[in-house]
């Protein structure tokens, strides 16, 4: 024999050697180093799918429904029906063709294109495909009634947003789109099924109070990113494991009452404009209106071009909410404070001021509405007749200063800090603002335009709804919110105005008179007079007291000089539970234009002898003031 | 004469055939798993054909066993060796493509069949006493070299690669010049150590052109120096060269100690594992994650118990030729699932080898079972101690 028995030992050697060898490896990878491997089959194999919340309802005082969802009727396409071999653009077209089937098939009109499919498909071919949404229940019955002709299609409801009261309280409540409420970023894996945000109003202040916790599915999906068909699903274990059910949103209990915000939005009809109602004892907002408005019914699920541009477009500007997020002149509403400044720096009640119709100072002239003049007027016949020479006088005598001081103590020039997004400051000027802005000095006539309310001073009509709320109640300033639990269940004002209580009250009974005799009296809250059998008294249905201040600002030169009206009110005047602004752009007067509208506002709010819950919850403090 | 035939049943060696038997239900087993993840009848029903093309080569094999390889290898070892030469020559004309190589004729491969051819005709030629001179030498490499060439054209460098162990082996067993052969080991060991140090060095160039200068004088094909490419770095391009090796070591990774079932494997099933190799050449990635680690060394023990086996048949025979076919066949079935393994997690480059038994090849299934035939012809006509 050739071969030695060495040889065949030593190869048999070698054998056990290499397998081993083999062994070992295996060891390593498949006992060691299992984890790493999991890993990455799971990063490879795993998507994750945000589960949206159901989102939570928004409603009023009285839990009137104001946004909530609906159900949404949508045909979807499962994409790995429809693989084709080759080319991913193959797949695009056996999936249009699909979709062109049924959408001639059930007579709809198609709304996704090609890109849009070839997008999904790129992007997310794991989910399914929404080829229609919204569909009305006709339709949608019609689809599942013949859902076996066409395979690969699935019915699929969807929540959607609804705003039952259509344009009422649009700008509160604002509207929600689609979006990734995810960060791309951070996890790349994540697939969306697209969230509902919220887009403005509380609808994107309080988003994630709405939206709930998103949750989590998990979904295999095979090496060309599609989920795997039936048949080899059943072989795989269910990829269930480790999801996350969402948990749904909360109710949103706003302060608003909708009877008084449709009573302010048939007032503001027709006209451009804002106003604010507040509850002058916490802050809590009641109503608050911007004129021209729109419904978000029509921003969902998407904005549209369309839309987006009536929403945006000068001169109108449907989706600009006025009463927070625009600045005017409060023009002659705001001398309640240039006399409170005045009063605190050594006017007296009964000092007195001969107005002659015409304010001089240097070269400037300075005319009071009442070209004739108001004669000898003391700082409760000037706030009751609006008269401008009085107040120019009684600021130049006390100084710039004092009144930006009184301004700001009212909270004007900064953000009230409303619970709604993007409010405006406004602007309470001063030399160094002046100066900044315009490059000039302040003049002795920037303190005149500013004593009447005119000139650079801009305020916000929520603003000016504080101040009256801040009179109303005798000098404390609220925070104006739409919703905040516990501050309904305990009000604490955020400060008190550095201003006499006797002081107060002089303004205070000053705008009482502007109702009962002066420039405000359309405001008054009597109506159906009836002369009681004795004939001496007329009794009236309903009379409740109330104090007020009109105001008509002069702005633009020329062609575009136009006025804007204003009033600030507050009812009942001994314990006032409702106060109110209200501002109409282009207006004759605010007498004229605003007091009516207002009073329509105050009649349907103490006419109903609707008490809302907002009163109720503050009873308990009825004996504070 | 049917005593006759039991005898020869009494002298074959029975773990052979077990391990055997038990190799191919196991491989049978998870070709069918394969499949199931495939669409298509003919895909599933794979294990189907190759368990009946299992009964023919058991025949094959019983049949191989009972004859006496001593006159099969006068009368057929040359003209066998003749034909195997004549189709691989004619494969290169008229093969079917698939793969990037030209491999099939009508529905067997060559390449398998002379795998067989050459280990029988080698024996043959060297295997009577007095030929282990450098002469012999000569002739056996040329027997060896020229449808080791044909092979390399198809190409499928793969079978050229364990038929060199086979071969060597057989050599050095019969003492063929044998200093010479350990210097051409030494040497061959050298040139792929070196092969792989410039693809190394030639990868921590920044310079693209000179990485390209290397690669052009190095003697390899562009897919090859890409395999030991991935080789050296394996995370380097798991999206594209790098890919059936990374898939492969997570799905052997993921099917951890116990493995996930039968036909649970995720990554076969999704697709990641490609479907074109998850029944070939990377069957052993399919085995590993559905049966673990357990799995893995049940069956390593099934072919180390046939190795063994085939090594004892060796030891045990009473004649040259005999020896030198049991050395080649255990060589070369050792070979292919060495490096078969050894790809499937990265410890060698990749390269196109079924795993024996397992794999669904089965031009190479008849191949290996008469093989073992002839080995099993060896056990059953050795010369009993006794009988001496």
């Amino acid at each position: 024999m050739k071969t030695s028995s060495w040889f065949i030992l030593a190869l048999g050697a070698l054998f056990v050697f290499g397998e081993l060898v083999l062994a070992i490896s295996l060891f390593r990878l498949q006992v060691l180093n299992v984890a790493d491997s999991r890993e990455s089959q799971e990063i490879q194999t795993i998507r994750r799918v945000r589960v949206p919340g159901l989102r939570g309802r928004i409603l009023d005082c009285k839990n009137r429904v104001l946004a909530e969802c609906r159900p949404s009727y949508c045909i979807s396409c499962n994409l790995e029906e429809f693989q084709r071999r080759g080319a991913p653009s193959n797949t695009v077209a056996a999936i249009d063709a699909a979709i062109e089937n049924v959408a001639t098939a059930l007579d709809l009109k198609r709304q996704i294109n090609i890109r849009q499919i070839e997008r999904h498909l790129r992007t997310a071919s794991a989910i399914p495909l929404i080829a229609w949404r919204d569909l009305d229940a006709r339709t949608f019955a019609r689809f599942c009634e013949r859902l076996d002709e066409f395979p690969g299609f699935i019915d699929h409801v969807e929540a959607e947003r609804t705003y039952p009261y259509g344009s009422l309280a649009a700008h509160v409540l604002g509207y929600t789109g689609r979006g990734n409420a995810g960060d791309p970023e951070r996890d790349p894996v994540y697939f969306s099924e697209k969230d509902m945000m919220g887009r403005s109003g509380v609808e994107s202040y309080y988003n994630r109070f709405l939206a709930g916790v998103t949750g989590e599915r998990r979904i295999r999906v095979d090496a060309r990113g599609f989920r795997p068909t039936k048949a080899r699903q059943t072989m795989l274990e269910e990829a269930g494991d480790g999801g996350m059910a969402p948990a749904d949103g909360l109710d949103l209990h706003l302060t608003l009452d909708i009877k008084i915000q449709a009573d302010v939005e048939r007032e503001l009809h027709s006209v451009t404009g804002a106003c604010v109602v507040l509850n002058p004892r916490n802050g809590a907002v009641l109503a608050l209106a911007s004129a021209p408005t729109f419904d978000p019914n029509s921003c969902v699920p998407y904005l549209s071009p369309e839309v987006y541009a009536s929403l945006t477009n000068a001169p109108a500007k449907r989706g600009q909410n006025r009463a927070v997020n625009e600045g005017y002149a409060p023009g002659s509403t705001f001398k309640p404070i240039t006399a409170l400044a005045g009063l605190s720096t050594g006017w007296m009640p009964e000092d007195e001021y001969n107005c002659t119709g015409v304010y001089r100072l240097g070269d400037l002239r300075l005319h009071c509405w009442n070209r004739y003049g108001h004669s000898y007027v003391n700082i409760r016949q000037a706030l009751e007749q609006s008269c401008n020479t009085f107040f120019c006088n009684l600021g130049t005598a006390i100084g710039s200063n004092a009144v930006i001081k009184a301004a700001q103590a009212f909270g004007l020039g900064s953000r009230t800090g409303i619970d709604l997004g993007g409010e405006y400051a406004g602007v309470v000027p001063d030399d160094e603002w002046k100066r900044r802005w315009y490059n000039e000095p302040w003049y002795p006539g920037d303190t005149c335009q500013m004593c009447i309310g005119q000139g650079m001073l801009l305020v916000t009509p929520l603003q000016m709804a504080v101040v009256a709320a801040t009179l109303a109640n005798g000098g404390d300033i609220y925070r104006p919110f739409l919703y905040d639990r516990e501050h309904l269940s305990a009000p604490k004002p955020v400060r008190r105005i550095p201003f006499a209580r006797d002081d107060i009250e002089l303004v205070r009974r000053g705008m009482k008179d502007v109702v009962d005799l002066g420039t405000g009296r359309s405001i008054a809250i009597r109506t159906d007079p009836e002369v009681t059998p004795n004939g001496r008294h007329r009794r009236y249905k309903l009379n409740v007291d109330c104090g007020g201040k009109t105001g008509t600002a002069e702005i633009g030169r020329g062609e575009t000089k136009r006025k804007n009206t204003w009033i600030i009110a507050f009812a009942p005047f001994d314990k006032p539970t409702v106060a109110i602004a209200m501002v109409v752009e282009r207006g004759e007067s605010g007498g004229k234009t605003v007091a009516p509208r207002v009073h329509n506002v105050l009649a349907g709010i103490f006419g109903e002898n609707e008490i809302s819950a907002v009163y109720a919850t503050s009873s308990s403090l009825e004996g504070r003031d | 004469m049917l005593t006759d035939l039991l005898e020869k049943f009494k002298r074959m060696n029975w773990p052979l055939t077990a391990f055997m038997v038990a190799l191919i239900v196991f491989g049978t087993t998870f070709i069918w798993s394969a499949g199931s993840a495939r669409q298509g009848a003919f895909l599933q029903n794979i294990w189907y054909s190759y368990a009946c093309t299992a009964v023919f080569g058991l025949f094959l094999y019983f049949v191989l066993a009972t004859l006496d390889y001593r006159k099969l290898l006068d009368l057929f070892a040359l003209p066998g060796y003749a034909i195997a030469l004549f189709l691989l020559a004619i494969v290169l004309k008229v093969g079917t493509k698939t793969y990037g190589g030209q491999r099939w004729l009508w529905f067997f491969q060559p390449s398998e069949l002379s795998k067989f051819a050459i280990i029988l005709f080698i024996a043959h030629l060297v295997g009577p006493a007095g030929r282990e001179s450098f002469k012999w030498f000569l002739v056996a490499g040329a027997a060896f070299a020229v449808p080791a060439l044909l092979i390399l054209k198809e190409p499928d460098l793969g079978t050229a690669l364990v038929l060199a162990p086979a071969v060597l082996v057989m050599l050095l067993a019969a003492r063929v010049w044998t200093k010479g052969l350990v210097v051409l080991l030494l040497a061959g060991i050298l040139a792929a150590g070196l092969v792989l140090g410039t693809v190394y060095v030639a990868e921590q160039k920044t310079d693209p052109d000179r990485k390209a200068e290397i690669y052009r004088r190095l003697p390899l094909k562009d897919h090859q120096i890409k395999r030991l490419r991935v080789f050296l770095f394996p995370d380097q391009d798991v999206k594209g060269a790098g890919y059936n090796l990374r898939q492969a070591l997570i799905s052997i990774g993921s099917g951890s100690v116990r493995g996930k079932g039968l036909t649970k494997g995720e990554l076969k099933a999704l697709g990641y594992l490609p479907p074109a190799v998850s029944m070939n050449d990377f069957i052993f990635a399919v085995v590993a994650e559905e049966s673990g680690f357990m799995g893995n060394l049940f069956l390593l023990s099934l072919f180390l118990g046939l190795l063994l086996s085939t090594l004892k048949i060796a030891f045990q025979a009473t004649e040259d030729r005999g020896r030198l076919i049991a050395l080649g066949v255990a060589t070369l079935i050792f070979c292919h699932t060495y490096i078969n393994i050894a790809m499937s997690i990265g410890l060698m480059p990749i390269t196109g080898l079924p795993l024996p038994f397992i794999s669904a090849g089965r031009t190479f299934l008849v191949v290996l079972m008469a093989s073992l035939g002839v080995v099993q012809s060896v056990s059953v006509h050795r010369e009993e101690e006794d009988a001496r």
